[in-house]
């Protein structure tokens, strides 16, 4: 349990408003498009038109010319520095400016400086280039074909496949399906979708040639290791390289990546010895830079004839695009995907996944989602709704039948993840509860027999995040630790910094949360500082709901160290022992004697004004934290939908949100997250997809094709939660971020799907279009 | 983007008349809005341009255009045309069969059935905006078509009237109209 601070401390558990949102509703957030320096010059990018085509010549004469043109470069100039190519985060490499050939629609292919933004795009249109159309491939499953065009010559190995990645069991699988009397089985795509931050991806490089210092002014996730890779890809020393991440307009992943365009302005500004700004237009960030999924996937279950289920077998196929530039961890190519399993106690699996190149844009980031766990946890929610529906079993009660009980943890899976703690059986009861389960059934039997259609869909989902122990986890080698440096003045406030980096999570507030709860300092007179690496201690930065996990924990970690010494000095200023005090929220006091006391104010200025004697001066700490094992939030999700037999439009009537992310630092952030990822999660289940045609056109590459959800097609959302904390987290927390984005995708599918399953219905694939709909209405007889 | 499209117009004038038109691909070309052609490479083959505007985004294809199947006899045409714009934002090809066929009162119907494919910036656009500024391309083509019949045959071909391209403000327009049109 945690103890509960005063609302003036406002520790744990308490609401306090998130201190960043006074400078964003006043419009004086500092974004890296508003970084103005003297003397400051603009890039813009030149990209190709065609998804695969022979690069046959770049004229940039015309170009050159424009007055206020200052340099254009090309890939030919970048070889000559041995920079054409650069390393992804999983063992690919990709082309900065395209040299030889162009394997994706919109790639870089030639990088103009003018002294304005308007001139660079201007002479950008100069520019010439000419190619020769190549076969173009965009179907995954005909990457292998033989007489598939060969993508990537650059490779030693002449194939489009990249990977084949394999864990469980096989064999005991094989026996338990060869023995089932019920199997059941579905093929789901988890489409390409675009975390489409608010603010796109850009950069303002500042190479100062007096002092050889290179400032990045950067939109990323991860400024720490940005700066190693940026030190080792260009050759700089990293003491002479500092990353800034002012504030972040969301990241969701799309933030993780290095992309050409910073590298371009990096070379541009090496050049030049003046700072260059490249800021990516909305089209830009859509087409080129890092999608999300694009899974192909198919699950089979087998289960015994009351609807005990034996054992899952998953076979995927991944579309990385023309370059694996997926951001995950270094021993998973597929992501935490193997955490298929879900929510259930099966006892055999089995799980493959294939990568391949397309001539699509690359990526294959963790969009709001701890490494292709949303592909995971739609597919397995998806495949039991569908094998509950071939036993006619109710799907909550076939879900009860099935979850991993309470008392089963820490549980193992059959595919190698150890759960931390669960209840799953407590949070879909209390999600039923709200949603009124019962009734809802009734009522959606007598609008069936009325012809109406409704739908009920259920997702429970367990998530795996907070990447991650050491022994397990890296990105590009570097270990997934997190970290926190705390200082507290000599009047008792406090300065923390934090190895992580928000984008929107509210860490100004929540970090200063686990501080006040901690030490006692209120969370007011605490500040967090994050992003910029020449002062914040290191660290892999946010994403995969890593924050609270690491960082967090780091920050109660290095809070209790402050502690310890405060004590310390407590005992010097009450002249007692250190064994006869006790501690209570601010303040140490002499056990039987609670007056006497000294708050940690008094202390802080004691550790600089009258320190013990033996001790040094000052009250700080730092920790890097190794985390013991991810943590495993969960929930279950409840979509009510009704279906518009005229149009085929979905309409979500309710959304019950019941999530168990362990203990709370701060419950409004919490639920200001649920209600952001719910709503992405409504729209890559109804809106949105990265399309492209045969010849490699994106489809979706504008906010007129690739759809945002607004006030109008979001629903109400309720929220709801339990609490099961986790056992090895300092204070029982387990991250939230992801939760509604990786659970709610499969409770609007199977909503719509059990809407139309009296019609023979087994599957719909997201996006679930009106149109799409419409068609199955009509198909099946039914559209008014 | 691969989109077949089909279209049918009348005219007044005799079917031998309307086909000294179509079988020839300069006259014709005359009548496309933005295009030009600027060379004849040999007997089926010609050299041009055509420039094609939707919105800010502005696309110069240069290009040929071969005659593939000429039936006086039947009065069809077919013929390949294909380009690169001239700033490599993308190609298009399409190929386009003619038809004629003599009406009742002694005018002619017009078919034309195109297969167009088109890669890079303008594909973009999606197949609904393109299918939209194909619409308004041809109607401004059956326009200038009907003036060049009412011209003598031996006029020159400056003489057909508004062959130059249309405004891009008023095609994206127009575009948009015709996709929210059909939509509601």
């Amino acid at each position: 349990m945690i103890t509960k601070t005063s609302p003036e401390v406002g520790g744990m558990g308490h609401s306090i408003k998130r201190k960043e949102d006074s400078r964003f509703i006043q419009g004086k957030g500092n974004y890296v498009d508003d970084v103005h320096l003297p003397g400051m010059v603009y890039g813009h990018m030149v990209r190709s038109p065609y998804a695969h085509a022979r690069l046959k010549s770049i004229n940039i004469e015309k170009a050159k010319q424009l007055p206020g043109v200052l340099a254009i470069i090309t890939g030919e100039d970048l070889a000559k520095a041995n920079l054409a190519w650069m390393p992804t985060l999983f063992f690919d490499k990709q082309m900065v400016l395209a040299t030889g050939k162009v394997l994706f629609q919109a790639q870089e292919v030639a990088f103009v400086v003018a002294e304005d933004q308007y001139t660079a795009a201007d002479a950008a249109e100069l520019v010439e280039v000419e190619y020769e159309e190549l076969p173009v491939l965009v179907d995954p499953h005909k990457a292998t074909d033989p007489d598939a065009p060969i993508l990537r010559e650059d490779r030693e190995e002449k194939s489009n496949h990249i990977f084949h990645w394999e864990v469980g069991d096989k064999a005991a699988t094989e026996r338990a399906f060869a023995d089932a009397p019920v199997k059941a089985s579905v093929h789901a795509i988890s489409p390409r979708c675009h975390p489409a931050p608010l603010e796109t991806c850009g950069c303002v490089a500042d190479f100062n040639k007096a002092t050889e210092k290179l400032t990045i002014y950067l939109t990323s996730q991860a400024p720490h290791a940005h700066r190693t890779l940026f030190s080792i890809v260009g050759g700089i020393p990293e003491q002479n390289i500092r990353v800034v991440s002012p504030d972040i307009g969301g990241g969701f992943g799309n933030k993780v990546p290095i992309y050409p365009g910073y590298v371009c302005a990096v070379v541009a500004s090496l050049t030049l010895g003046v700072p260059v700004k490249w800021i990516e237009t909305r089209s830009e960030n859509l087409q080129s830079t890092g999608f999300a999924r694009d899974y192909h996937m198919t699950a089979e279950i087998a289960a015994d004839q009351n609807g005990k289920m034996k054992a899952l077998r998953v076979k995927t196929l991944a579309d990385h695009g023309a370059f694996n530039a997926a951001a995950q961890p270094t021993k998973f190519p597929a992501g935490l995907f193997s955490v298929c399993t879900g929510s259930y106690d099966f006892k055999n699996s089995f799980c493959e996944v294939d990568g391949v190149y397309t001539n699509k844009a690359p990526g294959g980031i963790a969009y709001r989602c701890s490494f292709r766990i949303t592909e995971a946890a739609y597919l397995i929610e998806r495949a039991i709704d569908v094998l509950a529906s071939q036993l006619k079993m109710d799907p909550a009660e076939f879900r009860r039948k099935n979850f991993i009980q309470p008392d089963q943890f820490p549980y193992k899976t059959p595919l190698g993840w150890t759960y931390d703690s669960g209840n799953y059986e407590g949070a879909m009861n209390k999600a039923l509860e709200m949603v009124g389960y019962k009734e809802l059934r009734k009522e959606q039997e007598e609008k069936r027999k009325k012809g109406e259609l409704m739908g009920i869909g259920i997702s429970s989902f367990t998530e795996a995040v907070g990447a991650g122990p050491a022994h397990t986890f890296d990105i590009a080698g570097i270990k997934m630790f997190d970290s926190a440096e705390i200082r507290v003045h000599p009047t008792g406030k406090a300065i923390c910094r934090m190895g992580t980096k928000s984008q929107g999570q509210g860490h100004e507030t929540t970090y200063a949360q686990i501080v006040a709860q901690e030490l006692g300092i209120p969370a007011s007179d605490v500040i967090i500082e994050e992003g910029d690496t020449d002062t914040a201690p290191y660290g892999l930065g946010t994403y995969a709901s890593r924050s609270t996990p690491t960082s967090g924990a780091a920050t109660a970690i290095a809070a209790r160290k402050i502690r310890d010494k405060a004590k310390k000095i407590a005992a010097h200023l009450l002249e007692c022992s250190e064994a006869d005090l006790e501690w209570e929220t601010g303040k140490f006091f002499v056990k039987g004697a609670p007056s006497k006391s000294k708050t940690i104010q008094e202390i802080a200025f004691a550790a600089y004004t009258n320190i013990p004697p033996g001790l040094e001066a000052g009250l700080e700490a730092v920790d890097y934290y190794d985390p013991p094992n991810l943590t495993f939030p969960f929930g279950t999700y409840i979509c009510v939908v009704d279906i518009d037999k005229g149009t085929g439009e979905v309409k979500v009537r309710r959304f019950v949100a019941v999530d168990d992310c362990g203990n709370v630092i701060n419950p409004m952030i919490v639920q200001g997250q649920i209600h952001g990822g719910l709503t992405e999660g409504l729209a890559i289940a109804f809106m949105q997809l990265i399309d492209y045609d045969e010849n490699g056109n994106v489809q979706g590459g504008t906010f007129m094709d690739y759809l945002i959800p607004t006030a109008v097609e979001t629903p109400h959302w309720e929220t709801g939660n339990t609490c099961t904390p986790s056992p090895h987290h300092p204070f029982g927390a387990k991250g939230v971020g992801e939760s509604p984005n990786v659970g709610s995708p499969a409770a609007f599918v199977n909503a719509v799907v059990d809407s139309l399953s009296h019609l023979g219905v087994k599957h719909i694939d997201m996006p679930i279009t009106p149109w799409k709909v419409w068609n199955i209405l009509k198909e099946k007889g039914v559209a008014s | 983007m691969g989109l077949q499209i089909e279209k049918t117009f009348q005219v007044k004038e005799p079917i031998d008349q309307v086909w000294s038109v179509l079988s020839d691909p300069r006259k014709v070309a005359a009548c496309v809005p933005g295009a030009q052609i600027t060379e004849q490479v040999d007997e089926k083959t010609y050299k041009g341009t055509i420039s094609v505007k939707v919105g800010p985004s502005v696309t110069d294809y240069k290009g040929e255009v071969q005659i593939i199947r000429l039936d006086p006899q039947n009065h069809e045409i077919e013929i390949l045309g294909k380009g690169h714009d001239v700033r490599g934002r993308g190609s298009a090809s399409m190929k386009m069969t003619g038809k004629l066929r003599t009406l009742d009162g002694g005018g002619t119907e017009v078919t034309s059935i195109s297969e167009l494919n088109v890669v890079g910036i303008l594909a973009q656009m999606g197949s609904r905006v393109i299918t939209e500024v194909s619409n308004i391309m041809f109607g401004e083509f059956v326009k200038n078509f009907q003036a060049r019949l009412s011209q003598p045959a031996d006029a020159p071909e400056s003489a057909a009237a508004a062959a130059k391209p249309i405004s891009g403000a008023s095609i994206a327009w127009q575009a948009a109209k015709g996709v929210f049109r059909r939509d509601s």
